[in-house]
């Protein structure tokens, strides 16, 4: 069986204007928001049904071909970066919101629906859907499913398997199965919530069915300056041991609200070391019942300025500086890795601390945005990759980082996902034995590693990253860096 | 039955039994009876951050010893399990996937279960998951094993995510004529932004709404959520009365003697069809969670054939938890391609032995 | 993101392109705001992909030839500058990438001509308002013409408005507050020369001096967007010459010239006239931006109540970022309701030749416009440039709908509440 006949095949499926093979064709596919893996693909595949989608996988199981599911492409940790001679089956035209219930509160999609689309359609019901990644106007929700994607409000209504009720998949060998089901509870096994996070090894989400949420009344934004960043992280414990519970609280330190303030104006304080920005949220009256209480607390933690967010526009906009940060570090650095550790909440302070340090031993600046209230941190390591060894250098910084949070008994990723860049730390975090047994489940899904091969965990056929020098790929020619 | 005392013994019990069946606190006994292992022994809370909102502790912990400690630090289990005072441990809960009325406000236990250390079927100790509040790396197998009955494997050390706990709570009982009117008033209540923690209909046409929050805004949430039920006759509780008819609700007291207790997932579109195929033979019942969630008390007179039409006609699998139950244990049938497959890593042998004979 | 572009091959537009690729970070932000990419779902028609392939191009990667359908296929409506958090200059990039690229490219015979014939036709009102009427006379002809030049016939109007002749210094009203200069523009002369006359007279209202310099040329943004950088660069000098330095602004009211003539600059990278064009540009602005600044002397008011859709027209709202300001001055208006239009954001589909290079992808987009429109069911529309125009006009048209809506210029509806007429 050949490649050529694999096509042919294929071409029984797709029009020549949907099974992509050109050069020109492939190259925008071949990288994802992390520009600095690259793999060429054999194709692009953009069906338009969920039949083409199953017909399609069975068509790679019987050639062995490996197959990427991708939505948008902004995966931070190279997830969707294709795999090199595999197909890659664009889900960007499966955007139909197939049944939109606002009675029961669900919705079901399909996976190239994008994120905040869903709230949009819920919207003349006051209802939305929680997980709000920053990437939301851009990434899809089967990307959303394979990552277990979050935002800045998962500290309270959790992050997409926490929305997720149900879904239909295709298995890696084109075996269709219904996981879950339209209700909030299950019986059974939550196999929806196995799936949800597997990063595609599992198979291809088709149909996506969503928990919608009433939209709190009232959000109450306040945004406080601090002089130094570990004070900004001691008022997140004060605001939880408080007993509050606020929808989101963030942190950014001094170089990402400068990037912020170039990109979009945000005009923080300038003479600020971090901004912490706490928002209240739900029914009108227990908001305001809270306000006095938060402002109290926020006081107490030696805030510099204390500024509640006026108006609708005026809250808008403190988030759009806090969302805009990761990209406008663009204009800061021509190149940054942007990591995703977490450590203990209690930790945040020591871990901001020991950042600072690993920063200036290396020479390297490193902006900070987090998700203080989860304890999910996102440093954003600056390096120009023109100078030789520059990207090393700043892996090697950022893979400290890493080996930090798995220190202080966090987690090597709280919602980008292992993908291909942190491979080499999942054996860190995990022993031996529960790395083995994983992989034991995946291939017991998907015997011939068909789905999304080469990532999430270590393998034979992929060996782990290391964090200096040449990549390990590299040297195999499986991928290549710009 | 073997109780072992340490994480070790259970993995020798795991290895040397040929037939894994986990007994708690025997609180559910449909499920645990005839079983070989007893997590009493493996008690006890091992870690508790206040601050990071999460604990750790074995499986055999009764959720009682959980709910106290999490109480001093004026914390709770967001999921309200139900059978708390009954004596029901953390492990039984999680392998059963039970979640009481409050589950309505965050979610279930599944979002709120972190991270897992368990014994699998074959005898090999796995960790899955993680201990702090947000990850991503590697498979939830937490979630796989909540209601997976113990299929995968015994569970050893479980840790959770848990919230402040509102500071007061009111709850706001209206009896509407009929049970359609009770009904609307419930997807009206769910539609409206006044997130209420429990959401119940009884087929007698009365509607339990629970909300919880600061003292000073009480009186207020208490009339805009009257204000959504038009037509009802509307009573208020507060304090230790409010606090006693959940208690009664979650430990089921309500249930009669010479009933079993069945647990039934729906959506709330379903309540009304499902109370019609109910009401000719079922005992009294409980339309929990917004309609998501139906409790059915079942008489030991009554063909428990008849109920398991209702739940294939409606779609879902219904699970019994106690009593005298003849009907088998449909949660606990074999599933599909997805699960077999994993199951053939974590019990190649099928030691887990699911459904009492 | 990291490229190996060889800068100095590239000339003086080498850096401007390698900066706006070095800064796309490939967060895929502009995703979502791209017209084709709504249309084609696909990761080379959207802004991402595009910068993308002319990397490669540029790298030697990929060869022009494979890219090109696709960086054919933009619109230049640059609404992913508007939504790039990470201040790619797209704009620049993609004027640039044309230029460099046009005399390395092979287009067939057809193509050739038909971009000489544009290249020799639009820019110059006479000869356009010659081919126009041919067009107008070849239209029972279309069947038998090649596809694109048919579709080009059906967005010529039915009957061409008679030529305008416009006057040299059109006088203010009342006390003179301020004196500024006009582009006249080209295609819009002949499609609607009401759209200058309206203009002079709402300026002339305001107490605003308006001289028209005889020896202007195009603006050059339809040669620059097509690649035709030489004659863009020779519009540009003319223009810097024309225009006199003692007024207070050079007013464009075609948001496609405005836009144009803010990257003189740009297209004039390396040239001695350079810096005089960087000042130049700094004068230009829309006819919308100067009046509100300025203030309205009276506000007007209509005969009757009407509803009015404002459209976005994307060389304004996005190139020039000019947004609120028409918004503002419609707003004054008595008996008159403004009114957004879903997903405004996007394109029409217009944006210069498009409709003509691109007629699939300009018709869906138009479509979608129309539809959209509709959806709020207005008594007008309000726009700020005659490439949208044409089209909405002519999407509308097929958005069954009972009456039909007119598509006027922003400062048609100003002139005409001033007359105290309805739309
Ligand atoms: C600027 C920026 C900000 C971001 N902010 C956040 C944030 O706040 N929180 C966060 O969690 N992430 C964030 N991300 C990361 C990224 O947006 C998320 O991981 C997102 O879920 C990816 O969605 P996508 O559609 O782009 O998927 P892709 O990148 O295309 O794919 C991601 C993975 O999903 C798999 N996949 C896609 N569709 C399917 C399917 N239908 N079935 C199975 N597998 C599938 C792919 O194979 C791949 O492994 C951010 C990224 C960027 C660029
Ligand atoms: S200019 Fe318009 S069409 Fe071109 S890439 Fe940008 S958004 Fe898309
Ligand atoms: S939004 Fe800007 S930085 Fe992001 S991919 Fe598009 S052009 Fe690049």
């Amino acid at each position: 069986m050949s490649a050529e006949q694999f096509f042919a095949e294929l071409r029984r499926i797709y029009p020549a204007d949907r099974l992509l093979t050109g050069r020109a064709q492939l190259a925008p596919y071949e990288s994802d928001g992390l520009t600095s893996f690259r793999a060429r693909p054999s194709g692009v595949v953009l069906p338009e049904t969920q039949q083409e989608v199953i017909d399609t996988v069975k068509i790679c199981h019987k050639y062995e071909v490996p197959f990427l599911a991708r939505g948008s492409g902004t995966s931070l940790s190279g997830g969707s970066v294709p795999i090199e001679d595999g197909l890659v089956i664009a889900l960007n035209r499966l955007k139909r919101i197939i049944r939109y219930d606002a009675e029961q509160r669900v919705a079901v999609v399909e996976p190239g629906v994008i994120n905040t689309a869903v709230s949009e359609r819920a919207a003349v019901d006051r209802l939305y859907y929680a997980p709000d990644p920053s990437s939301g106007p851009v990434c899809t929700i089967g990307g959303n499913v394979a990552f277990n994607s979050g935002g800045a409000h998962c500290l309270k209504y959790g992050m997409t398997s926490n929305h997720v009720l149900g879904m239909k998949v295709v298995l890696p060998d084109g075996t269709v199965e219904q996981l879950g089901s339209d209700s909030l509870e299950g019986s059974g096994p939550d196999l929806t919530g196995m799936f949800i996070g597997s990063e595609g090894l599992f198979g291809v989400a088709l149909e996506i069915t969503l928990r919608l949420l009433p939209k709190p009344e009232k959000y109450y934004t306040l945004q406080a300056a601090y002089d130094s960043l570990e004070k900004a992280g001691t008022a997140v414990a004060m605001v939880v041991a408080s007993g509050l519970l606020p929808g989101a609280m963030e942190i950014m330190d001094r170089l990402s609200m400068d990037a912020a303030d170039a990109a979009i104006g945000a005009g923080y304080p300038k003479d600020a070391k971090a901004v912490l920005i706490v928002e209240l949220e739900g029914t009108s009256d227990e908001v305001e019942a809270e306000k006095p209480r938060l402002h109290k607390v926020i006081e107490e933690s030696g805030a510099y300025i204390i500024e509640a967010a006026r108006d609708d526009e005026h809250r808008l906009k403190i988030w759009k500086g806090r969302k805009s940060a990761f990209s406008a570090v663009g204009r800061l650095s021509p190149d940054f890795i942007v990591q995703d550790g977490v450590v203990p909440r209690t930790k945040l302070g020591h871990a901001l601390k020991e950042i600072d340090k690993l920063s200036e031993q290396y020479g390297i600046r490193v902006a900070n945005v987090f998700h203080a209230g989860d304890g999910n941190l996102h440093p954003l390591v600056m390096f120009d990759g023109r100078q030789p060894g520059g990207l090393e250098h700043a892996e090697e910084l950022a893979g400290e980082i890493i080996r930090l949070c798995i220190r202080l008994g966090g987690s090597i990723t709280g919602e980008h996902g292992v993908g291909l860049e942190k491979r080499a730390y999942i054996g860190e975090m995990y022993g031996e034995d529960d790395i083995e047994f994983m992989q034991q489940l995946r291939r017991s899904v998907d015997p011939l590693e068909l789905a999304n091969r080469g990532k999430k965990l270590p393998s034979a056929e992929a060996p782990a990253l290391t964090s200096v020098g040449a990549h390990p790929l590299e040297k195999q020619g499986i991928i290549s860096r710009e | 039955m073997i109780t072992p005392e340490t994480f070790d013994e259970l993995q020798q019990a795991v290895r040397s039994v040929d037939r894994v069946r986990v007994r708690g606190g025997g609180t559910k006994n449909v499920l645990s009876a005839d079983a070989t292992i007893s997590t009493e022994k493996l008690s006890g809370i091992l870690e508790y951050e206040p601050s990071e909102y999460t604990f750790t502790a074995l499986a055999g912990t009764p959720l009682k010893d959980i709910a106290a400690a999490l109480a001093e630090n004026g914390q709770f289990l967001p999921f309200d399990p139900p059978l708390v005072e009954a004596g029901a441990t953390l492990g039984g809960t999680v392998a059963c996937g039970l979640s009481g009325p409050g589950r309505f406000r965050y979610g279930g236990l599944r979002d709120f279960f972190l991270g897992v250390r368990m014994v699998t079927g074959d005898g090999r100790v796995v960790f899955g998951g993680g201990k702090v509040v947000k990850n991503a790396a590697g498979f939830d197998i937490p979630k796989l094993v909540v209601g997976s009955l113990g299929r995968f494997g015994v569970l050893g050390e479980l840790t959770f995510k848990v919230f402040p706990a509102p500071a007061t709570w009111t709850t706001i009982r209206a009896e509407f004529p009929d049970f359609k009117s009770a009904n609307a008033a419930m997807i009206r209540v769910a539609m409206s932004q006044e997130e209420v923690y429990c959401l119940d209909v009884e087929p007698t046409g009365a509607v339990s709404i629970r909300i919880g929050g600061l003292g000073d805004a009480q009186a207020v949430r208490t009339d805009r959520v009257r204000s959504l039920l038009d037509g009802a006759q509307v009573e208020i509780s507060t304090g230790e009365a409010e606090q006693q008819l959940w208690n009664d609700i979650r430990e089921f007291r309500w249930v009669p003697n010479g009933h079993s207790l069945i647990r039934l997932p729906l959506n709330p579109g379903q309540v009304e069809t499902a109370e019609k195929l109910l009401a000719p033979q079922a005992g009294p019942r409980r339309y929990s969670v917004g309609g998501n969630l139906a409790w059915i008390a079942w008489s030991d007179s009554a063909a428990a054939d008849s109920l398991l039409t209702a739940c294939r006609e409606l779609g879902r699998k219904p699970l019994p938890l106690i009593g005298n139950w003849s009907g088998g244990v449909p949660s606990a049938e074999a599933g599909g391609a997805f699960e077999t497959r994993l199951l053939d890593i974590f019990d190649p042998q099928r030691k887990g032995d699911l459904v009492p004979s | 993101m990291q490229h190996d572009i060889p800068t100095q091959s590239f000339g003086p537009l080498g850096e401007p392109m390698a900066d706006a690729i070095q800064k796309c970070v490939h967060c895929g932000f502009c995703l979502p705001v791209c017209p084709t990419y709504q249309v084609h779902g696909e990761e080379m028609d959207s802004p991402r992909g595009r910068i993308f392939l002319m990397k490669e191009v540029l790298e030697g990667n990929v060869e022009l030839d494979e890219a090109t359908p696709y960086i054919d296929k933009c619109l230049g409506c640059v609404g992913c500058i508007t939504a790039c958090p990470s201040g790619v200059g797209y704009g620049e990039l993609i004027t640039a990438f044309r230029a460099t690229s046009e005399e390395k490219r092979e287009r067939s015979v057809v193509d050739k001509t038909l971009r000489k014939f544009i290249l020799e036709t639009l820019p110059y009102p006479g000869r356009f308002r010659l081919a126009a009427t041919a067009g107008r006379l070849a239209k029972p002809l279309k069947g038998v013409m090649p596809g694109r030049l048919g579709d080009m016939l059906d967005l010529l109007p039915k009957s061409l408005p008679p030529a305008q002749k416009l006057p040299e210094v059109f006088p203010a009203e009342g006390e003179r507050r301020a004196r500024v200069a006009l582009l006249a523009g080209c295609a819009q002369q002949v499609l609607a020369p009401d759209i200058n006359m309206a203009t002079l007279r709402v300026l002339a209202k305001n107490g605003v001096e308006v001289v028209i310099p005889k020896s202007q040329s195009c603006c050059g943004a339809l040669a620059a967007h097509t690649g035709a950088a030489s004659q863009a660069k020779q519009f540009a000098k003319q223009n810097i010459k024309a225009f006199p330095p003692n007024v207070d602004a050079i007013l464009t009211n075609a948001a496609g010239c405005g836009s144009g003539m803010h990257e003189y600059a740009l297209w004039l990278r390396g040239e001695p006239e350079e810096s005089a064009a960087a000042e130049f540009v700094k004068r230009v602005c829309d006819v919308s931006v100067f009046l509100e600044k300025l203030g309205l002397r009276e506000t007007p008011s209509l005969s009757a109540p009407t509803k009015v859709a404002y459209h976005d027209a994307c060389h304004l709202a996005h190139a020039q970022k000019v947004r609120s300001q028409p918004r503002a001055l419609l707003r004054t208006i008595g008996n008159l309701d403004l009114v957004e239009i879903p997903s405004g954001d996007i394109c029409c589909g217009s944006a210069g030749t498009y409709n003509i290079e691109q007629p699939e992808t300009a018709g869906q987009l138009g479509h979608q416009k129309a539809q959209n429109i509709a959806s709020v069911e207005p008594d007008a529309v309000a726009t700020g440039n005659i490439g949208c125009m044409t089209q909405i006009e002519t999407h509308l048209r097929e958005v069954a709908f009972g009456k039909p809506i007119p598509v006027l210029h922003t400062m048609q509806i100003l002139d005409r509440a001033y007359r105290g007429e309805a739309l």
